[in-house]
């Protein structure tokens, strides 16, 4: 028997099992995370069979957990991420310590966003959503110095965020005196317009902080890069659609509704193209891997950010299956990273190099995961983007096509410094007793990404349930074989007769490479060039990636100098400065309080008609 | 009228010594000052001219010729504590001349913003 | 002996005189006197909790028929506020049974029970001037304690903290005095009633005086220039009864009066204003606080400031709010204060920069910490959440959404001050080893507290449900009236 009291009591329950763990008998600790990372995907599974909705009174709120197929999706993906990156910490985390700290945090973020996915009311919905919050800060700050202040401006935008969802709950409320979600689809045309337009933008500015919308995005890119790997694919891949989550609800339950429609679809979906063009464009000029793979995350929820502005069913489809791609790929790209990062102790690209013959699995990972990003057959990705250009074309977005087409020929150039400067290129010495990751951490990674080949051949599998969960939104049917995409003009591209071409021509070409270079290769390290005669010095760089893309960053400088980062650090110290002021009026002189006592009675005496508004 | 008059008078007196005087020996005196302020005044509502003390064993005296014995009951609770208050805070003026060497209010702010 | 609500305030008092003669005898044996007392009292508070739910119990002192005589009111809300008075008492115990080990260590206890005395008598007094000595009993052993532990500080801070309860006594006196001089009675309910009939310049004048005088205490700005002096200076557990007992009472003195004697919208509003300011002030002066204590005051006068805005609102969702934040705040800064007074012990210092990688030495304490600092803030799934949207709630019903942003630009403030010190104390390297251990009945009182916060976090109905009688014996001005004179319902009709 399974019901969403069992998935939390069995998820949180494990978060402090481990934690006791940890402190008492170390062995069980693993053995605890991962069953109960296993039951979750059981539970999740089967929920949809068995669940009925449960529902009971908590203060003055009737709080509603139910099942729809909408988030059964987002729940599958957390599920699945969620076992996996466990599987992979095993070893990843291995040596560190305070790992009862961390496997419990880790669940309890896991538990936190079933929470959130399967809530039907608000209160819920924000109670784990904080909950969700507050871990993952906890996870962000495991590690380093500097995560401090990583940590705690992650933690601030996530408050900024959530503190607009709590506002517009509130004033639902206030209004409504509902907390129900079906309740408030229904009567959501009963708000003034005024108040309308302030809910949606408090939900979007809300969910938008989590899934990195420009200009709330500055947190990301460091705290996903300094947050423990495991995490990180987690946050990126599952995390950050939680957002994604919630922005579907706003734009296609709320805003739809609302006489707003066209102009949020706009901006909203313009917003999420310049994050993808600008985060597109940092991605490139970063040279620690990590920080590239998460800037390419804010730049790849940009789509979905486009994909569900637009509206059009196809669009939500893209946008849907792109998120469910991108949990995966991003995973598998920054596991692949991870794993680097474990055998070499660095994910900085300048430095690393080379590794394509000590960890061919994760090499192999690695390219799967840029295949599927870059959109390109075989894999995934082609199928997403090219739902979403097609619907971006389709609504007339014309211009939007564009800035999304040159973000997406931009991603190539990231894609390429990632897989090339970390696998390829020569080898280091310092990097010659490299082994591959150990198994707990290859497998997961290589299973994912025979997954993205098997959705990039049969998208079916994904647009299926896809297609049912958003049956949530309406009553939109799609009826896809699973093997092939269509579009309006009656047009199909079977994708079974693409993925066996470009199979062919790929192992054609493999052999072919193979036997002409084979007994000619001369495997060197960086330091064996010629460079005029100078003999290069050990302490030089000399890596491949070194000043990789040099004439690009020059060219796109003057939009990175202004960093929208700095202004809000500009913002918050200048703001703390006028804080600082303030306390002054704390002046130490028990006189001087004695005094303000005096003249606040003063000042109410003189001005009581006016401060009471009573005639005297 | 004059008690009135006398009590708000003491009051102001004692509020211009806490205020103003800088020596904290005299603040401490102001707020006494302030005190028996408000106990004169308490007095002054009660009192009835011409009237005897409240005590219903004499025979033949209406209530009307008493004073109000609540006020006095009052009074008397609120000098205890006032000495009560002046008793600590003549007990920290020792102590913060011990510490501090200085019964100056203006030197003794190192707990501050 | 059958219970009955005088025993709050008279068990404590007895205490608080045989304390001095047990230290006599042994010294040891002191230690566990107030443990005892106010393990009884905590039961007694648990017994008679559903008897005054049910109905108020009047209690008449010396036998006098209202409205003469001093009476004890003890309905809902006193229940409510007694019970919680007694168990944050009872964990204050039991914290400083290891804490509070220097000489004059009996005079702790006296004290101690002293402030334990004047709050519950402020609470359950029916009685104006009766609540006037209790106030000043709560004051009197509070400056006390402030100074407890002799050093330079420590005196200046109970000196400020003396000279400003002054002018609150003062005030506080004077008020009653012009009371007693326009309706000729004492007792609460009686001036309720007859206070219809004192002209309005008067009755804005009292009004002035006690929320001046009650203000002070409440630390409502700008009269709060005492209290992070006397937080931060006086030893920790004396801090958590401050945040935890003694402004809570005050509290709940000003709206007790407020609402009973000047029931109009308007005062109300200025309540609401004062709050946001309070707040707003408090939350920014903590940001850069060098010293843990301090910024654990001005976060505790913070809070208040959020609890007077909702008893502000005049609303019974308003007040049953502002009743759940003052219960999880006390809870909560009693749990801060706690923590905060070991890391103080263990690190050697006041200030937060002290503080770095202590998690890693001591990591119960620190981990009390981080708890009480992610309850406080008002995050899932602690206490400190529900109280925070229920003012929210009850705020924005009573359509003051500028409110609202205010309360939760002030809530942003207070998330970084306090992750600040979290972070610092686990993700600092610097590493300093204090081999005293925490004790074991310091982490008890913590851990009582933890898991109550835990608990009521994740069933706020168990609170909830008690709650919403005491708002309504606030609101309900003719029912106090009525039970606090023992009058027929059919005789009273007061118009405000």
């Amino acid at each position: 028997m399974v019901s969403l009291t069992t998935l939390y009591e069995i998820t949180f329950g494990g978060a402090i099992l481990a934690f006791i763990a940890q402190h008492t008998i170390k062995q069980l600790r693993t053995f605890i995370v991962i069953v109960t990372s296993a039951l979750g995907v059981y539970i999740v599974w089967r929920l949809p069979s068995q669940a009925t909705d449960i529902s009971f009174r908590l203060g003055d709120f009737q709080i509603l957990w139910g099942v729809n197929e909408y988030s059964q999706l987002f729940a599958l993906l957390i599920a699945v991420l969620g076992f996996f990156t466990l599987i992979y910490s095993i070893d990843f985390m291995k040596e560190r310590e305070r790992l009862g700290y961390f496997y419990m945090n880790f669940l309890i973020v896991i538990g936190g966003m079933y929470g959130i996915v399967y809530s039907q009311d608000l209160i819920s919905l924000f109670f784990f959503w904080e909950i969700m919050t507050w871990s993952s800060f906890m996870l962000v700050i495991y590690c380093c110095d500097d995560a401090q202040s990583i940590g705690l401006k992650y933690f601030v935008f996530s408050a900024i965020g959530a503190y607009a969802m709590l506002t517009a709950i509130v004033l639902i409320w206030a209004n409504l005196e509902t907390t129900s979600l079906s309740v408030l689809f229904e009567n959501f045309t009963n708000l003034s317009s005024g108040l309308q337009i302030t809910v949606i933008v408090l939900f979007i500015v809300g969910f938008g902080v989590k899934s990195a919308m420009m200009p709330f995005h500055v947190w990301a890119p460091d705290a996903y890069a300094i947050s423990p790997t495991p995490f990180t694919a987690l946050f990126s891949g599952a995390l950050s659609k939680m957002g994604i989550w919630g922005l579907g609800i706003v734009l296609l339950k709320l805003a739809a509704q609302s006489g707003f429609y066209v102009w949020v679809q706009d901006i909203v979906a313009w917003i999420g193209a310049i994050t993808a063009l600008l985060a597109t464009f940092y991605a490139i000029v970063q040279t620690d891997a990590k920080k590239l793979l998460a800037y390419s995350s804010i730049g790849q929820l940009g789509y979905i950010i486009v994909g569900l502005a637009i509206g059009t069913p196809l669009s939500i489809m893209s946008a849907l299956f792109l998120a469910m791609l991108h949990g995966i790929f991003k995973a598998m790209l920054f596991m692949s990273a991870g794993a680097v990062f474990y055998r070499t102790g660095s994910t900085d690209m300048n430095e690393v190099t080379g590794l394509i013959r000590k960890m061919p699995w994760t090499f192999l990972t690695a390219l799967f995961g840029i295949i599927t990003v870059a959109g390109v057959p075989p894999l995934g990705g082609f199928a997403a983007k090219w739902m979403l250009y097609e619907a971006t074309i389709q609504s007339g977005h014309y211009f939007l096509v564009i800035v999304l087409f040159a973000a997406s020929t931009a991603a190539f150039l990231y894609l390429y410094r990632f897989i090339f400067s970390l696998f390829l290129g020569q080898e280091e010495k310092e990097y010659a007793d490299i082994k591959e990751a150990p198994l707990t951490m290859t497998v997961p990674m290589v299973i994912m990404a025979l997954f993205t080949l098997v959705v990039g051949v049969f998208p079916g599998i994904f647009i299926n349930p896809i297609g049912n969960a958003m049956g949530y939104f309406g009553n939109y049917t799609f009826n896809w074989d699973v093997s092939s995409l269509l579009n309006e003009w009656g047009n199909h591209v079977d994708m079974m007769t693409v993925v066996m071409t470009i199979g062919a021509i790929f192992i054609i070409a493999a052999i072919f490479i193979t036997i002409k270079n084979y007994r000619t290769t001369r495997y060197v390290t960086t330091k064996d060039i010629h460079t005029s005669g100078e003999i290069p010095t050990e302490n030089e760089n000399l890596t491949y990636a070194v000043d990789f893309y040099k004439p690009f960053e020059r060219a796109i400088a003057p939009v990175l100098k202004r960093s929208i980062d700095k202004t809000y650090n500009l913002i918050a110290e200048n703001l703390e400065s006028a804080f600082d002021f303030l306390r002054y009026v704390y002046t130490g002189n028990g006189q001087t309080y004695a005094l303000y006592v005096v003249l606040f009675l003063a000042v109410l005496m003189v001005f009581a008609e006016l401060i009471f508004g009573i005639q005297l | 009228m004059i008690y009135y008059a006398a009590s708000i008078l003491l009051i102001l007196i004692g509020m211009y010594a806490v205020l103003v005087k800088k020596n904290i020996i005299k603040i401490v005196i102001g707020l006494s000052i302030i005190d028996s302020g408000v106990h004169l005044l308490f007095i002054a509502i009660g009192y009835v001219k011409d009237a005897t003390a409240p005590i219903y064993s004499r025979p033949g005296l209406e209530a009307g010729q008493m004073v109000d014995p609540v006020p006095q009951a009052l009074v008397l609770t609120a000098i205890v504590i006032g000495l009560a208050v002046t008793a600590v805070a003549l007990s920290l003026v020792i102590r913060l001349y011990d510490h501090h060497k200085t019964l100056n209010i203006n030197r003794i702010r190192k707990l501050k913003w | 002996m059958s219970l009955s609500p005088v025993q709050f305030i008279a068990v404590p008092l007895f205490a608080a005189f045989l304390i001095p003669l047990i230290g006599k005898a042994s010294k040891e044996t002191v230690k566990l006197v107030p443990g005892i007392v106010l393990l009884y009292l905590s039961y007694v508070a648990l017994n008679l909790f559903p008897r005054g739910l049910e109905r108020p119990i009047v209690e008449h002192i010396a036998g006098f028929n209202p409205p003469f005589g001093i009476t004890l009111y003890y309905g809902p809300l006193a229940a409510f506020l007694t019970t919680l008075v007694t168990l944050i008492g009872f964990v204050i115990w039991l914290y400083s049974y290891k804490f509070i080990i220097r000489e004059p260590f009996e005079k702790y206890y006296m004290l101690f029970m002293l402030l334990i005395t004047g709050s519950t008598g402020i609470i359950l007094t029916g009685d104006i001037f009766n609540m006037f000595v209790f106030l000043e009993i709560t004051a009197i052993a509070a400056y006390s304690l402030t100074a407890f532990l002799r050093d330079k500080d420590g005196a200046e801070a109970a000196f400020k903290y003396l000279l400003i309860g002054s002018f609150s006594s003062t005030f506080v006196l004077l008020a009653i005095l012009l009371i007693y001089m326009q309706t000729g009675t004492l007792n609460l309910a009686d001036i309720a009633l007859k206070m219809a009939d004192v002209p309005i310049t008067m009755k804005i004048f009292i009004l002035i005086l006690f929320i001046t005088g009650l203000g002070i205490e409440a630390e409502i700005f700008p009269l709060n220039g005492w209290a992070p002096d006397a937080y931060s200076q006086a030893p920790s557990p004396v801090g958590a009864v401050f945040g935890g007992i003694v402004v809570k009472a005050t509290i709940y003195a000003l709206m007790r009066i407020v609402y009973l004697m000047f029931n109009f919208h308007s005062v109300l509003h200025f309540f609401v204003i004062m709050g946001v300011i309070t707040m707003l002030i408090a939350e920014m002066s903590a940001m850069r606080q060098h010293q843990i204590k301090r910024m654990l005051a001005f976060s505790s006068i913070g809070q208040m400031g959020l609890v007077i805005i909702a008893f502000g609102l005049g609303t019974e969702p308003g007040v049953r709010a502002a009743l759940f934040q003052m219960f999880n705040h006390a809870l909560i800064k009693t749990l801060l204060f706690f923590s905060a007074g070991y890391l103080v012990f263990h690190s050697g210092s006041k200030h937060i920069s002290a503080l770095d990688g202590l998690g890693r030495d001591k990591p119960l304490t620190s981990f009390f910490f981080a708890f009480g600092a992610l309850a406080i803030i008002g995050l899932p799934p602690f206490a400190g959440f529900w109280s925070k949207l229920y003012i929210l709630l009850s705020v924005a019903d009573a359509h003051l959404v500028t409110v609202v942003v205010l309360i939760l630009i002030s809530a942003v403030i207070e998330i970084v001050y306090y992750l600040r010190v979290v972070s610092r104390l686990y993700f600092k390297r610097e590493t300093a080893t204090d081999v005293r251990r925490t004790p074991l009945s310091g982490l008890a009182a913590m851990g009582i507290l933890a898991v109550v916060i835990l608990f009521v976090g994740l069933y706020p109905n168990t609170i909830l449900d008690w709650l919403t009688p005491a708002a309504r014996e606030l609101m309900n001005t003719s029912e106090y009236i009525r039970t606090g004179l023992h009058l027929n319902s059919g005789l009273l009709s007061i118009n405000f």
